[in-house]
């Protein structure tokens, strides 16, 4: 594929992020803060977001696997969910850590079961596009190209 | 960092300013760390709470300013806030995905400079340098309190929680009213005066070891502020103690006459009435509040004006205090949002009407910033305004008439002097007639320095023309009320005030 060509697909591809609510602008700050300096600061943090996630989605498997169910603990996790992906700008993600944590409230744990699920599925997804993302990205800069600036047009 | 520090490092500041963060999640911490290096921040990072105490321990000057996550497993954030603003006296902005008020409201009152919502965005650290000149102007003041000069409180410091624009605005007008304040203290002796900040301390350690506990020594060690004497901090105990009781009695008090008639001869009474819009006990506030906008908070502003030429019969301990946020433990429950008084009186933006909103402004937010702590610009601006003041606000008496047929009449006739004086305000422009009436009677109530009677005033309200008569007796009466309660805040207030 031409360099151009790949560029222009992974403008699209982003773009196609946005417009789906997957990524918001968020993600667009933490693009701009990667520089020569930083080369490799937006997979960094993501990296570290989904350890995070992974981790945190597991114990909140668990969490609600009890007999008895411990609000309090599941709360803060998925409060700390939310704030990770807020701040990486995984939409969807966040989107649904807000339904989660509002029937936590109610401690109602059939629908805290069903959030947990819609918030693996948004999760899922977002870590899927990211890492295609970044194969984009990774398959640009092997072929001696740069990757383009992300436009806020749309 | 010392102030001559800071000054030296003026040109390149903000650039280099030593950041503590503390974040127990990875990825924040990350992004946070990264946005604050794009400002050009010296910045160290660090997942545990205990771990950023220990840092900011061993050398208490080796950050300018500390950014911390609210939820952390190993210690609550709140609790960190806590020691780092009574050990290391650092600003302290808090961090958090929760945007529930009483979030906030809890960073404001631990004493956090600010309180920041994730994702956190690069426009907002770019002016977090600003908490700490404050805090160092702050610092730099305090330090000279003792040398004779009166120094005002020069900064909100740690009560702005989500406040910036107005909070600027607020500040401009708070130092200038400060200055004042300052020159008109100098040929005072040297006395301690309780800004806010040192207010705010003393309230922190209160709280830390209980209100039935406190005693001098403790407080005083853990406030831990120079040029602070157990004697200053007992005596302000003391005042504070009274003021507790007299706020919890005040609050079923009925018509306090006397307390009227000693507020009126107080130069400041007119704004006296204004700021402290209702003297109220917090219960009889709470009901006019629901009714009526927040001006409740205004209240805790009554008797905050230590600049009344008072030649009431109180006592000055220290060459008094200024009482700082007496009312606090109903200051939680006034809110006062700018907004509100504006809707509320929209009619403000005659001139004559300005100070008023300005200072009632400040108030609001004061009250609002800060649980504990009425701003000082109330007492700054009355040194300003106190002449206007007074004609306005009696002069304004008449038309709280209009005010009586709102619904809720009595309420908001209870709730005061705060809609009276921004109704005073209003109206001010369209009842100069009646200003006459009430010019004379104030004058006569001003001459007298010694606290006057019931009697006095049924006097002073009957002498005023007959048409009126009634409606100023009523209207009066309402005063009275209201400046009752003001006036036994103010006793305490004064008390605990540097007299001008």
């Amino acid at each position: 594929m031409e360099l151009a060509q790949m560029q222009k697909s992974l403008q699209d591809y982003t773009k196609s992020l946005f417009l789906e609510g997957v990524l918001d602008s968020q993600f667009l700050q933490l693009q701009q803060l990667q520089d020569e300096s930083n080369p490799d600061f937006v997979s960094q943090v993501v990296t570290l977001f989904f350890q995070d996630s992974d981790r945190i989605l597991n114990d909140l498997s668990l969490s609600l696997d009890q007999q008895v169910v411990d609000f309090k603990k599941v709360d803060p996790h998925v409060h700390q969910l939310k704030g990770s992906s807020s701040s990486i700008g995984a939409q969807r993600v966040k989107n649904a850590c807000v339904v989660f944590r509002s029937f936590c409230e109610q401690q109602n744990v059939e629908a805290c079961h069903r959030c947990l699920q819609q918030v693996k599925q948004e999760y899922y997804l977002v870590k899927n596009r990211l890492e295609t993302l970044f194969k984009l990205e990774q398959q640009i800069v092997a072929s001696g190209g740069m990757i383009p600036a992300m436009e806020l047009g749309f | 960092m010392t102030v001559e520090h800071d000054i030296e490092a003026m040109d390149q500041f903000p650039v280099g300013m030593r950041v503590l963060a503390v974040d127990d999640d990875q990825t924040c911490l990350r992004i946070l760390e990264t946005l604050l290096h794009r400002c050009q921040y010296h910045v160290t990072t660090t997942d545990k709470a205990q771990t950023a105490l220990e840092l900011l321990r061993e050398n208490k000057n080796k950050f300018d300013l500390v950014i911390s996550d609210v939820d952390m497993p190993d210690m609550d954030g709140f609790k960190l806030l806590e020691r780092v603003g009574l050990e290391m006296d650092s600003p302290v902005i808090m961090l958090s995905a929760h945007s529930d008020p009483k979030y906030v409201m809890k960073g404001v009152k631990h004493g956090a400079c600010d309180y920041m919502l994730k994702p956190v965005r690069i426009e907002e650290l770019k002016n977090i340098w600003q908490h700490v000149v404050r805090k160092s102007k702050f610092k730099k003041m305090k330090s000279i309190v003792t040398n004779g000069e009166s120094e005002g409180n020069s900064d909100q410091n740690g009560v702005r929680a989500n406040r910036k624009r107005k909070d600027q605005s607020e500040e401009e007008d708070e130092d200038e009213e400060e200055e004042e304040e300052q020159e008109r203290g100098n040929e005072k002796k040297p006395r301690v005066i309780w800004t806010r900040e040192l207010h705010n301390k003393f309230l922190a350690a209160v709280d830390h070891v209980g209100v039935k506990n406190a005693v001098p020594k403790k407080i005083l060690e853990l406030m831990n502020v120079d040029n602070l004497t157990r004697e200053n901090v007992g005596s302000h105990l003391q005042k504070f103690r009274l003021a507790l009781k007299k706020i919890n009695n005040e609050a079923n008090m009925a018509a306090a006459n006397s307390h009227f008639t000693q507020m009126s001869s107080l130069k400041g009474l007119g704004s006296f009435h204004h700021y402290r819009p209702t003297p109220l006990g917090s219960s009889q506030f709470h009901g006019g509040a629901a009714t009526m906008r927040h001006y409740p908070s205004n209240r805790t502003f009554a008797g905050m004006f230590p600049h009344f030429k008072s030649s009431l019969p109180r006592n000055h301990n220290d060459g008094g205090y200024m009482l700082q946020g007496k009312p606090f433990p109903s200051l939680e429950t006034l809110h006062i949002t700018n907004n509100n008084n504006n809707k509320a009186f929209p009619s403000f933006t005659s001139p004559q009407s300005s100070p008023l909103v300005a200072s009632s402004n400040h108030l609001v937010l004061e009250g609002h910033q800060q649980s504990s702590f009425p701003s000082f610009s109330p007492h700054l601006e009355i040194n300003k305004r106190l002449e206007d003041w007074s004609n306005a606000v009696y002069s304004n008496n008449i038309p709280q008439s209009n005010v009586h047929s709102k619904p809720d009449a009595l309420e908001w006739n209870m709730d005061t002097t705060k809609t009276t004086s921004f109704c005073r305000d209003t109206d001010f422009g369209s009842s100069n007639a009646a200003q006459a009436d009430f010019l004379d009677p104030f004058q006569m109530k001003q001459q007298h320095e010694n606290i006057l009677d019931p009697m006095t005033v049924a006097e002073l309200s009957r002498s005023s023309s007959a048409d009126e008569g009634l409606f100023m007796g009523q209207q009066k009466l309402e005063n009275n009320f209201m400046a009752s309660d003001a006036g036994s805040l103010d006793d305490i207030v004064n008390s605990m005030m540097t007299q001008v």
